[in-house]
Parts: structure tokens; C-alpha cells; sequence
């Protein structure tokens, strides 16, 4: 197999759980993947204090912290639009998903920005892991978190609304990565507003 | 019509939606028709008894190894997507992608060029450079294969002069970037009128219509018909050789009645021609360093361990000691990694690797830890070589006469050290060193 990444050739061993318990084969060889880092600290979000926000998410959870790989990484995924490196972080959502209960809710993405990329890079991240998911968020903003200062991020009116019923349950939610919060917070707090029990969040990367 | 995107296109072959021009200026020149559309990726399926086959293409690459082509269910067409993995750095080519080619009459040059250049060719390089010119002046391949350090562009000059006075479109084609960064300014001297643009990976756009293109093999995947002669340089290069679809960009990129002439230090069986020159003593006359081999045994085990194998830590102190530049060749990025000690160590992925490589020169370090990334094309002032390893596979001879090629490439320090490290002796190290002793022998 080729590395998806490098594109050097690499060997993985077979074995009984492969063949039996559809494990998945690992996509990337050992040097490159050894290159992401996880993420070391827990997620806090003290900011969101004595705003609106307080207590609209209960936990969150990142996997792997932003270093130079994951950049590279998520230029070559998000950027240069290559859906195929969705499948390298499979094994480690799935585990992580394993014992984790509630209804899994990815952060969409507008319509007229899903255009453009031709896919929509959090649910393929999922797909890949084979993690079934609902959408009931949908985007109503377009402009992109990314270009916004801290302080306009918060003020920013409402990012998502609620299509589907949301019951009194546990909710996970679903980004690529988590950099101030705004994203995750805006998504647990309609969520919330809607009904939901618990809503936890799980990202990718810790920006 | 728009003179400038004609300009741009004419040769190209360019992703419709990645264009540095308005998208109303494209859609109204395909409307004209001129611009005309090809797919992005083919898709031909055909079915064997029960086994369905499916065949991929990829338009813009000429890609047809199918791991190098991904699908997914495309949100802009709606449908299921094909796209190319292997161009994908160039914009992503998919299914629903399209590529656009000028169709309408192909704009030319100024041709107003001057030569000026007055070099002096050796007798050896003035009889190559001929033989190359009555080549190219009746259209005809040619093989030029000369000895690493022998001075191949300047008696390139003569050929290419006759070729832009006579209205061709003229390309030199490098394996790495690095090699087009140090040939654009020498040509510029040379052609002071002449439309040049060098193209690589991260270039700017440049403006006007280049009668002379000085480009990366890899950005040949970007040009279809457009050029009347091509010459590729280290044509035996790494990653010319591994990849066959850059052999198949530069006939792409040429038109159909052109001539491709090949230079290669270590001709390679496939690249044969009827017309040949041949260049085997540098240009200041002295003989080509003839590596030596040692037997480093278990010298894997030992850096496994973090230790340096004895022989090799005893060469370079010595190296260091006489303060002389050296260079250590090892086989693997995780081995260079790995390598106990701090000397600093460049690879393809470094950031860095210029600024490394000048301190070196600079003799800011006292020597440079290297993958076969600084095979060809660096010159360092009496630099001396080991390479660890060289029964690795990675080492063909090629690689091994490359490297060799290192050494003693200047008038002041003819001479220098050339050592093969082993664990074992390879058919490789043999051919490569046989070879040059038969052009010492001349």
C-alpha cells in the first residue's frame, strides 16, 4: 500500500481482527502519522462566562493538537479538496466514538460554500469511521469564522437553526477543529434551546 | 479576442475555474470558439465475464494508475466523482472539472533576439555543442550525455539561439526547481531580448508570450502541443525515471513533428538515439574521482542503537579536522532522522534546505548529513563524500555516479575523496564505478 500522505510505500501487517472484525487498514505509514500530535490539554471555555453561552456545552473533546503536520494536513484536505485523506483519522474516531452515547450532530456547512468544495469535509470525516449521524443543524451565515476577530465572533447573531425535532437526549456534536469555540458554542446553545438533554462536543483538532 | 489570454493559453492546457483572468472573459472566448473544452477525467467501463473494469484517465497528467484516482459523491454535480490524486497539487482535475485549450490561431513571439554570449567552449565541448546544432537545424533527436561537471548548458546556448531565429518555441525542461532558479538568470544574460519565463511549483504568473520556456518536467503537465523543440536536461533524473508520466508530459508538451533532445550524465538504455555526442572529461581536463569502497558492516544495527559506526565517525572527524566540506549520503529519511550526533541534515521535505546548504558552502558547518536529495546539480568548492549504505536499493548507479559527480568539480580542487560505505558489494557500485573509470580512460 501507499501512504496517502507521503506516497511512499509501506507495509502493514495482517491481521486477525483485519480479516474478521472489518477493521480498517491504516492509510498513512508510520512516519507520517507519527508527525500529529494529540492534543494535551483539555478543552476549557472559561470565556464564554457570563455570556449567553454559559453552559451550553457540557464537555468538549480533542484529538490532536495544530501542529506544522495537521496544517499540511488540512491544507491538502480542506484547500487542495482531496477526500480521500478523510479515511487517515478513521481508526481514532471510531475508537473514540466507540463509548461515547448520543445522537452524533456534524457542524454543517452553508449550501453555497458546499458548492464550491464539492463535499462537505466534517461528514466525510465521519463516513469514513463509519459513525452514523444526523443532520439537524443548518448553516445560515456564510461568512467564515476564520476572518472574524474574537469579539465579532460573539457578538455574531445566531450561525445555525434547528431543522428536525430534537428530543430530550444526549447530543454530540461533530467539527473539524475547535479554535476560539464560537462554532461549537452557537451550535450547543440552539441545540439546547430545542430541548436537548446533554450536548458534548467532539472535535478533530485543537486550533 | 483577448491578446493577452491568448498569450497565456496558447500551448496550455489549464483548469477552467483556476484562470487568471474574469470568468466572463473565458466563458465569452468559448462562446467564440476560441477556447475549446476537454473533460477532466475519462472514464471508460467495460466488463470481463463478471469482473467490471474501470478505467480512468486523467486529461491534464496523462495518470492512469488507478490507486492514484479517488471517488466521491460530488456536492457540485451531484453525482458520484472521480478525481486525480496525482496532479492534485496543481488544482484538483474531477469528473466534473473541465480543462480549457486555445483553440484559435496560436500567438507568437516578438522574434527580436540577441546572443550574447562569449564564452569559450574547450575543443571537446565545441565539437558536442556542433554535432547538437546539426541536430536540431535537420529536426532530429539527439543525445547528449556528458560527465557530471563538464559544463552542459553553456554549449546548449548555440542551439537554442538558431532555434528562436527561426520562430520555434523553444523549451528546457529540468527535473528540480532548484536547477530552473539557477539556469533563469544565466539565460536571461545570454537571450537580453528574449520573452524567458521559468516555470516551477509556487511561481508567479508571468506576463507576455515566452518564446523560451525554462520549466520543472512536472509543470510540463500543464502544456499540451506547444512547443516546437524540447530539451530535457538530466533526463536520467530522479523523479524523471520513477514517474513515467513525466516521460509522457514532455511528448505531450511538444508538438508533433518536434524534436526532443535528451542530456544525461548517465545514459540510460531507453533514451538511445541515432545522434549521440559524447562529453566524458570535465571542462578543466582533470580525471573524474573514482569512489572506493569500505565495508561498513551492520552499520544499520549500529545506528539503530545510536551509535555511529567507527570507520564513519573516524572519516568524518577527520574531515573535520582538516577542516575540508563533506557531505554523508544516507539511504533513508528515518536513518538520517535517526543519526546519532548534531550535524545538521537536509531532506526533501526541509524547509530550510538552501540556507543549509549555503552555510555549508559559507563553511559556517563543517559538513551536511543528506538523502539522495542533493544528488545533482549542487556544486560545493572541494567538497569530499561518503555515502552509507550504498548497497541500498535507492542507490542505482546512477544515483552513485551523480554523487561521485560531486567531487572535484572545481579548477582549484580537481580532486577529493570519494568513499561508498557498504554492507556488501552491489552489482550498482560496480557499474558505477567501471564507468568512470572507462570515461577517465577516455
Amino acid at each position: 500500500m501507499n501512504c496517502l500522505i507521503c506516497g511512499n510505500p509501506f507495509y502493514s501487517a495482517p491481521t486477525w481482527r483485519k480479516l474478521f472484525l472489518y477493521e480498517v487498514d491504516a492509510s498513512t505509514c508510520n512516519r507520517c502519522y507519527s508527525k500529529f500530535q494529540k492534543a494535551d490539554t483539555a478543552v476549557d471555555f472559561l470565556d464564554f462566562k457570563g455570556t449567553i453561552y454559559e453552559e451550553a456545552v457540557d464537555s468538549v473533546t480533542a484529538l490532536y493538537a495544530y501542529n506544522e503536520a495537521m496544517k499540511s494536513y488540512l491544507h491538502q484536505y480542506k484547500f487542495l479538496q482531496d477526500v480521500a485523506l478523510a479515511t487517515v483519522f478513521a481508526t481514532d474516531l471510531s475508537q473514540l466514538f466507540e463509548n461515547k452515547e448520543g445522537i452524533v450532530v456534524p457542524i454543517p456547512m452553508h449550501l453555497e460554500k458546499l458548492q464550491i468544495r464539492t463535499f462537505a469535509q466534517v461528514d466525510e470525516l465521519l463516513n469514513s469511521a463509519s459513525i452514523p449521524f444526523k443532520h439537524l443543524l443548518v448553516k445560515t451565515a456564510t461568512s467564515e469564522q476564520g476572518k472574524k476577530s474574537k469579539k465579532e465572533r460573539l457578538k455574531a447573531t445566531p450561525l445555525f437553526e434547528v431543522i428536525g425535532k430534537v428530543e430530550e437526549k444526549t447530543y454530540i456534536l461533530f467539527d473539524d477543529i475547535y479554535t476560539t469555540g464560537t462554532t461549537i458554542h452557537h451550535a450547543a446553545k440552539v441545540l439546547k434551546d430545542a430541548g436537548a438533554k446533554k450536548v458534548e462536543a467532539i472535535t478533530l483538532i485543537k486550533g | 479576442m483577448n491578446k493577452q489570454l491568448q498569450q497565456f493559453l496558447t500551448g496550455r492546457i489549464w483548469l477552467r475555474e483556476h484562470t487568471p483572468f474574469p470568468r466572463e472573459v473565458i466563458d465569452a472566448h468559448i462562446d467564440s470558439g476560441h477556447i475549446r473544452l476537454k473533460r477532466g477525467i475519462e472514464s471508460d467501463k467495460s466488463t470481463f465475464l463478471f469482473w467490471k473494469l474501470k478505467k480512468n484517465f486523467c486529461n491534464r497528467c496523462h495518470n492512469t494508475n488507478h490507486s492514484l484516482f479517488y471517488k466521491f459523491h460530488c456536492a457540485r454535480c451531484n453525482k458520484s466523482c472521480v478525481y486525480c490524486r496525482h496532479c492534485i497539487r496543481m488544482g484538483r482535475v474531477s469528473s466534473c472539472s473541465e480543462l480549457i485549450l486555445w483553440n484559435g490561431k496560436h500567438a507568437r513571439g516578438a522574434n527580436d533576439h540577441v546572443f550574447d554570449w562569449n564564452g569559450q567552449l574547450t575543443p571537446l565541448q565545441q565539437k558536442a555543442s556542433e554535432e547538437l546544432l546539426v541536430s536540431v537545424e535537420r529536426n532530429e533527436s539527439h543525445l547528449l550525455f556528458a560527465v557530471c561537471g563538464a559544463g552542459k548548458t553553456e554549449l546548449l546556448f548555440p542551439s537554442i539561439y538558431t532555434c528562436l531565429q527561426r520562430g520555434k518555441r523553444v523549451c528546457v525542461a529540468a527535473p528540480r526547481t532548484d536547477v530552473i532558479l539557477e539556469l533563469f538568470p544565466r539565460f536571461q544574460k545570454v537571450f537580453p531580448k528574449t520573452t524567458i519565463h521559468a516555470l516551477y511549483g509556487g511561481a508567479r504568473d508571468q506576463e507576455g508570450f515566452a518564446d523560451l520556456v525554462l520549466t520543472t518536467t512536472h509543470q510540463l503537465y500543464r502544456f499540451e502541443n506547444a512547443f516546437d523543440v524540447v530539451f530535457v536536461d538530466e533526463a536520467d533524473a530522479f523523479p524523471y525515471y520513477a514517474d513515467e508520466t513525466l516521460q509522457r508530459a514532455v511528448t505531450k508538451a511538444a508538438k508533433k513533428d518536434a524534436a526532443i533532445h535528451y542530456v544525461t550524465a548517465t545514459p540510460n538504455k531507453s533514451l538511445k538515439t541515432k545522434n549521440q555526442s559524447m562529453l566524458s572529461k570535465r571542462y578543466h581536463g582533470h580525471n573524474l574521482p573514482v569512489p572506493r569502497f569500505s565495508g561498513l558492516w551492520g552499520y544499520e544495527k549500529k545506528l539503530k542503537k545510536g551509535k555511529v559506526p567507527y570507520k564513519l565517525q573516524q572519516w568524518i572527524e577527520q574531515k573535520t579536522r582538516d577542516k575540508i566540506p563533506f557531505l554523508v549520503f544516507l539511504p533513508t529519511i528515518e536513518i538520517l532522522e535517526s543519526f546519532p550526533g548534531d550535524l545538521p541534515r537536509v531532506h526533501a521535505e526541509h524547509p530550510e534546505r538552501k540556507e543549509t546548504v549555503m552555510h555549508l558552502r559559507e563553511k559556517k558547518i563543517p559538513g551536511l548529513l543528506t538523502t539522495t536529495i542533493l544528488e545533482r546539480g549542487i556544486t560545493i568548492e572541494n567538497v569530499h563524500v561518503a555515502v552509507v549504505g550504498a548497497e541500498q536499493p535507492i542507490f542505482t548507479s546512477s544515483a552513485l555516479i551523480q554523487i561521485s559527480g560531486r567531487v572535484g568539480r572545481s579548477s582549484n580542487y580537481p580532486t577529493g575523496d570519494i568513499v561508498f560505505f557498504h554492507h556488501g558489494i552491489t552489482h550498482e557500485m560496480d557499474r558505477a564505478k567501471a564507468a568512470i573509470e572507462g570515461w577517465n580512460k577516455g
